[in-house]
């Protein structure tokens, strides 16, 4: 018997979680092949290590600047990561025809999307897992090695046990706390959210190029959607223009500055969970709004 | 009695026309006119046309990369449109370059996972087509460093991943060297052995002839010629007589036979010599196991 006459009439599945893992596999695999996300990790380091050079500052600046250099970092790299990386995806496959060998296989387009954002999206989680584990190391050691100092030199000051407690309270507060998680937690949530936007954008734009621009630019004013919806829906603008972009601007931009809890957290404020859930709740319906949008465009693009 | 069902052809094309309009213009583009084709279950057809006279475009939407604007393709009977109709279809694009940073085995890997192969049975799929592709010296190493031969081989390979009942060779020996373009050939031949059909677009004709049972010419969007190969390129009015071994005297008595006929029924003596080898065919001859699979700079 022949090959082809043995080749059974194969079912399809409409919707499958595996091809869309194989996706993900493959784009994590490529993205981490990429010299640039190792790159990305040393510099990563050498900022976190870059804050013991401040030593004349008092104990609780000291802490809050490890966490404020360490965030910030982790919070530049998954924006670019989440903007850069997307946009490459898409128009590469395109240029390279690689799309069509993968569209030739029984693989819906939404799943071909949908796998290439979670490639992207897992590449930052675990960086961002990795940059937090480097980040609380560093954190807990200068945290360990000020509290010891602190102690001693309030000991030889003759100082009261409670006030010593007190004071390594303080210490503790301002350093290795769960509060933390919760900055980590947003900025993935951005970054998702950044990604997303960048996969829609890829799927009409012409280059990659074109692709990071848009995207930065929805990034940027999308930190003052909040703004825009305010005048818009508290009726400060009359000028029609004005309005329209003020329209725009909230109905199709995401609000970023949702996800700007870090800020809090560095200064040692505890995120509520509500919160934290809310956030998680927007991220999700983002995700699903521009994915929507993606697949919207991508299903009907001429290849 | 059930009458047996006469099986689906691997490909049907029903009047297919596409249009692309062009961007900022009102003029559009007619790459595809009124195309009707059919390619049988088993069957080589080739598919040859100048630069832009619509191949390609009729291949993407067999495959469903693109929409008819007019008309309708189908695989195995299932629209094209239909995800579910790529099942059994394999395609190598011209010039395909799969992601750089995978190794053969995990690139073959990734499109067998697509195709809902896993654990044993897409290993052992995986080491076979390997094998067929001859490239297991070469599973380990990135596709950035594969030749262009090696990379044609891989595409190849990506194919048939899925052992599909139809595959779709788009300039599959394009900048491809002579001994790297036999190996795909003789791949050709396989899979024909194999009773799986295959739709080739080629410039090499010299190939399409050897491998092809049905051949369709497209010009500027439109199928002018199509047929059996033999019925297109034989000549109706002359006969070939190929002698080995023939002595100079009997050549001389055919001449002269040839000859004396030319005044009664019109018969004319057109060529008479030694017939010559093809410059492939010398090539390999001349290069044999000289060839290997190095890397080149992409």
């Amino acid at each position: 018997m022949t090959e082809a006459q043995a080749s059974p009439s194969r079912t399809h599945a409409i919707f499958s979680p595996t091809r869309i893992w194989a996706l993900a596999r493959v784009t994590f695999t490529q993205l981490v092949r990429m010299k640039v996300f190792y790159f990305m990790l040393i510099f990563c380091a050498v900022v976190i290590g870059a804050t013991f050079i401040f030593l004349e500052y008092s104990f609780e600046e000291e802490l809050k600047l490890i966490k404020d250099v360490s965030l910030g970092a982790m919070q530049l790299f998954a924006t670019i990561f989440a903007i850069v990386g997307t946009a490459l995806l898409l128009p590469r496959d395109l240029e390279d025809r690689t799309l069509y060998t993968i569209l030739c296989k029984p693989v819906p387009r939404l799943e071909y999307l949908l796998g290439k954002l979670l490639g992207v999206l897992l590449l930052i989680a675990i960086s961002l897992v990795l940059m937090d584990v480097l980040f609380t190391a560093v954190l807990f050691a200068k945290q360990s090695a000020i509290a010891a100092r602190t102690e001693e030199a309030l000991a030889l000051k003759g100082a009261s046990e409670l006030e010593i407690a007190r004071t390594l309270e303080i210490i503790a507060k301002q350093g290795v706390t769960w509060n933390l998680l919760n900055g980590v937690a947003a900025i993935f949530m951005k970054s998702c959210v950044a990604a997303a936007v960048a996969l829609m954008v890829s799927t009409f734009a012409s280059s990659t190029l074109f692709t990071i621009i848009v995207s930065f630019v929805v990034y940027f004013v999308g930190h003052i959607q909040a703004l825009a919806r305010d005048f818009w829906l508290g009726g400060m603008i009359t000028d029609t223009v004005e309005r329209l972009i003020a329209v725009v601007v909230s109905l199709l931009f995401p609000d970023f500055q949702l996800f700007n809890i870090v800020d809090g957290v560095v200064a040692g404020e505890p995120v509520p969970l509500l919160t934290m859930a809310k956030l998680a709740g927007l991220t999700l319906v983002y995700l699903a709004v521009y994915n929507f949008a993606a697949f919207f465009v991508f299903a009907d693009k001429e290849l | 009695m059930m009458a047996m069902m006469e099986p689906a052809p691997a490909v049907t094309v029903e009047n297919l026309t596409k249009v692309f309009p062009l961007p900022l213009r009102r003029e559009k583009v007619v790459a595809v006119r009124d195309l009707s084709l059919t390619v049988a279950a088993g069957e080589v057809y080739g598919l040859i046309g100048p630069n832009g006279s619509g191949k390609s475009t009729t291949m993407k939407v067999i495959l469903g990369l693109i929409k008819p604007t007019r008309g309708r393709t189908a695989i195995f009977g299932k629209d094209s449109r239909e995800v579910d109709s790529r099942q059994d279809v394999g395609f190598l694009p011209e010039n395909p370059y799969f992601y750089k940073y995978l190794s053969g085995e995990e690139t073959l890997a990734f499109y067998g996972r697509l195709c809902g192969l896993s654990g044993k049975a897409l290993r052992d799929r995986i080491q076979e087509l390997l094998e067929l592709v001859d490239l297991t010296h070469a599973r380990d190493r990135r596709l950035g460093g594969y030749s262009k031969g090696m990379l044609q081989r891989i595409g190849l390979a990506q194919a048939l991943v899925q052992s599909p009942r139809l595959v779709v060779l788009d300039e599959p020996t394009a900048g491809v060297d002579p001994a790297g373009s036999r190996k795909i050939r003789d791949l050709i031949f396989e899979l024909k052995e194999r009773g799986i059909s295959v739709i080739l677009s080629s410039h090499l004709l010299e190939q399409v002839q050897e491998v092809c049972d049905r051949v369709g010419i497209i010009f500027k969007g439109d199928l002018v010629r199509e047929g059996r190969l033999e019925d297109l390129i034989a000549i109706e009015d002359q006969t070939e007589i190929i002698l080995e071994g023939a002595s100079p005297e009997l050549i001389e008595k055919i001449r002269a036979l040839a000859a004396e006929e030319a005044g009664k029924s019109g018969t004319k003596l057109v060529s008479l010599g030694r017939p010559r080898t093809t410059l492939e065919r010398l090539f390999l001859q001349e290069t044999k196991g000289e060839t290997k699979d190095e890397p080149e700079k992409r």
